[in-house]
């Protein structure tokens, strides 16, 4: 019976801890949800966080009802402050809800603060904090402020920072010169000492003025777009160079992260007479030493179809297949060598040469691997094998200039 | 002594949820780097030996629970001063466990609740189920087991797919020779949380069918390090080292990393229910030892009489061994797994079972 009395009492007084209420509850009309976050810095030095807020009642689509009114899908706040806990703290000033950050999915960095400090100073709030995600996309904000790529509308997916996203990763599957790369990846590779930072840039062409209105989603050609820049070479954390079109590519197969990609190929002379379409890629990156000195070697094998020809030639002839698979072979081994003579030159192991040694020779990269960026890295010799296949040829064999 | 009767089923499951408990919570043998698996795998070796050092001791008294054959083995006041001792042990890594709970909800999910009441609610859960038995507790455990690995199949499934795993980040495989990662299992999974089988002895006299017991706890030694190597290995698989050592809570980053198919992803619950559970078993059965202790030294008729004092005093003892989870963990690693869990985890126990059998050499040997 005591036993009884006990636990009565104790169930009295534990429930009215409990019926009392949530105890750190949010409503959801207290919060204000970030989608992304820019992050720049003003003339005294302090960092400046532009923050995506949804608007959720002008998100939903008209389609369904059409409750949502004619106001932009988000809203804009800044904060600026000594660190990013506090400017992001101090916008409260500005806001009636407290910010939720569980679902950013972008962070802006613009590239003045990548050139000149290391971005990790950036990233430990952001991968320290619970409610951030690790897995949110980086980007640099090239040639402009990074305030700017947060700020303006976008057409098709109405939240911008998703249009960031998502452009990032298909254009990094279908053409591959760009990387989404998340803060645990960043993180990752500013820690090891095998393997440097490769960020993508992202710009803004048009006025910004203009793009932050309505009428930037309301016409056919917006006034400002969104579009993804080149590739951003990092070393230590700080943004050293960027690097476009075919070196990026280079960069991208090399990391093994392109999917497909379109090829354009010399033949008999003429300059990207053939487009060979890149469907799938693997690529293999070892290392091993060779009289004292690593030697990298990189495996490619490409499999991919013929998209288009501007050449009479003869594709159902599998000799020629074959004459045209060498080609393709070179020029993947062009765009592959360019990329590693820039990261060379730049002294910046953005392949992660280095850790595929330390894999394969840990002993000597121990005593490499301090000084592997600025002595070792742009010494290796690397043998490259591609190995490109063409499957298929599209609907039609020979093109309709042969048969004339 | 309680009338309890516990299946070998309940037996492994028991074993399984309490090797996990807290141990799937921290960066495990984070300190051997890229091996941490395989200072786990030594660690359940470990377990293994102690598991037969404690059923051994079991076999030559089949009847008695520890404190009683220590007064046997040790003479009435050494041997009570022992339990005594162990109860004092056994409460104090409830305690720990109850604030690893503690300290991870908060840390994750209720930055503003204070640790005192994330602790009360799950005590008291604890103390009405070890009031209601120690068969109590191991039913619930049947019922919760099949949920744990339905959760823990989903989510090895889920990391498969998310593609997130690189094997590379495994290499190279001892880097620096064998010698750090038996530094680790000698001075951490050896102990935690292969060590703590050790509280199982409190519960082998209720064990059904004793001849297979052993077989049992073997198998789910074996199993429970198993599993942990590979919860550690995919950890490292998905952070790499530097991430999986600076994570408070590894196993949650690596499921904050799940992204199939654009709508399957921020799964961390499946974190938090998988902890709260195993949690909850490993407090439980340690508090249910520590009660049962209690009740044999100072011949206490109705044990669960005890739960609420005694649970009470874990509550408190869990908020105030330390100031900080720093100080925590530091403790924890460097102060209890070095000073006390080798005299009291290892050299009592073998030293017990070596003067058992003195004792008993002149009968007839055990079975």
């Amino acid at each position: 019976m005591n036993n009884k009395r006990i636990l009565f009492i104790l169930v009295f007084f534990v429930s009215t801890l409990l019926l009392s209420g949530c105890w750190s509850k949010k409503e959801l009309t207290d919060l204000a949800i970030v989608a992304a976050l820019g992050i720049d810095k003003n003339e005294q030095g302090r960092y400046v966080g532009t923050m995506q807020i949804i608007n959720p009642g002008n998100v939903t689509s008209g389609m369904q009802g059409g409750g949502g009114s004619q106001g932009p899908p988000i809203s804009i706040v800044t904060g600026s402050g000594d660190s990013i806990v506090e400017l992001s703290r101090s916008t409260s000033r500005k806001l009636s809800r407290r910010l939720y950050y569980a679902h950013t999915n972008l962070i802006v960095i613009s590239e003045e603060i990548a050139k000149e400090e290391s971005i990790s100073t950036i990233l430990d709030p952001l991968e320290r904090d619970a409610q951030f995600r690790s897995t949110a996309i980086i980007v640099i904000a090239q040639g402009s402020k990074a305030s700017d790529i947060v700020k303006v509308l976008t057409a098709i997916d109405k939240i911008p920072s998703n249009k960031v996203i998502k452009t990032l990763k298909i254009t990094e599957k279908i053409w591959g010169e760009n990387i989404a790369v998340s803060i645990q990846d960043a993180i990752k590779m500013i820690v090891s000492p095998g393997k440097e930072l490769a960020v993508s840039g992202f710009r803004v062409n048009g006025d910004v003025d203009k793009g932050i209105t309505m009428e930037n989603t309301q016409q056919t050609e917006p006034a400002s777009l969104l579009f993804a820049g080149s590739l951003g070479i990092f070393k230590n954390g700080k943004l050293i160079q960027w690097v476009d079109g075919e070196t990026a590519r280079g960069s991208v197969f090399l990391l093994d992260k392109l999917n497909a990609s379109a090829i354009g190929v010399e033949w008999e002379g003429k300059d990207e007479a053939i487009s060979y379409e890149l469907i799938r890629q693997k690529t293999k990156v070892s290392a091993k030493m060779e009289k004292g000195k690593p030697r990298v070697s990189i495996e490619v094998q490409a499999e991919g179809n013929i998209g288009e020809t501007k050449v009479p030639i003869d594709l159902n002839n599998p000799h020629l297949l074959l004459k045209l698979e060498k080609e393709i072979e070179k020029e993947i081994k062009k765009e592959i060598t360019m990329a590693i003579k820039i990261a060379q030159k730049s002294k910046s192991d953005i392949f992660g040469f280095g850790e595929a040694l330390h894999r394969t020779n840990p002993k000597e990269w121990g005593k490499m691997a301090s000084k592997w960026n600025d002595v070792y890295f742009p010494e290796v010799k690397t043998d490259i094998v591609v190995d490109a296949f063409i499957r298929r040829t599209g609907l039609r064999n020979n093109p309709h200039q042969v048969n004339q | 002594m309680e009338k309890a009767n516990i299946s070998l089923y309940q037996l492994f499951v028991l074993i399984l949820l309490f090797e996990l408990g807290s141990a799937i919570l921290v960066p495990l043998a984070s300190d051997a780097k890229q091996d941490a698996w395989l200072a786990i795998l030594f660690g359940m070796a470990g377990g293994l030996f102690l598991f037969w050092v404690h059923y051994r001791l079991f076999l030559y008294y089949p009847e008695l629970v520890p404190p009683q054959y220590m007064q046997k083995l040790l003479g009435k006041i050494a041997g009570t001063l022992l339990a005594f001792c162990y109860i004092i042990l056994f409460m104090y890594s409830a305690a720990r466990v109850l604030r690893d709970f503690g300290e991870m909800l908060l840390t994750f999910a209720y930055l503003e609740t204070p640790l005192f009441i994330v602790n009360a609610l799950l005590m008291l859960v604890i103390i009405y189920a070890v009031s209601k038995g120690i068969e109590v507790v191991a039913r619930t455990g049947e019922l919760f087991f099949l949920f744990i690995y339905f959760l823990a199949i989903t989510g090895f499934i889920l990391i498969l797919f998310s593609g997130l795993i690189d094997v590379n980040n495994l290499k190279p495989i001892l880097e620096r020779g064998i010698l750090p990662v038996v530094r680790v299992f000698y001075t951490q999974t050896l102990y935690f949380p292969f060590g703590e089988i050790i509280v199982f002895s409190m519960i082998f006299p209720y064990i059904a069918n004793k001849k297979k017991a052993k077989k049992v706890g073997l198998f789910a030694i074996g199993l429970s390090g198993i599993n942990l190597a590979i919860t550690m290995a995919i950890n490292i698989g998905v952070l790499g080292v530097d991430l999986t050592a600076r994570s408070q809570f590894p196993l949650l980053s690596t499921i904050q990393g799940i992204q199939v198919a654009e709508f399957l992803e921020r799964l961390d619950v499946f974190f938090m229910i998988s902890t709260v559970i195993c949690i909850f078993f490993k407090v439980s059965i340690y508090f249910y030892a520590a009660v049962a202790s209690t009740a044999v030294i100072f011949k206490i008729k109705e044990p669960s009489r005890l739960t609420y004092p005694m649970g009470m005093v874990i509550l408190f003892m869990s908020v105030t061994i330390a100031s900080s989870y720093a100080e925590h963990l530091k403790e924890g690693l460097e102060f209890v797994t070095r000073y006390v869990h080798p005299f009291f985890l290892i050299l009592i126990p073998t030293l017990l079972l070596g003067i058992a059998f003195l004792k008993n050499r002149k009968k007839k040997s055990p079975q």
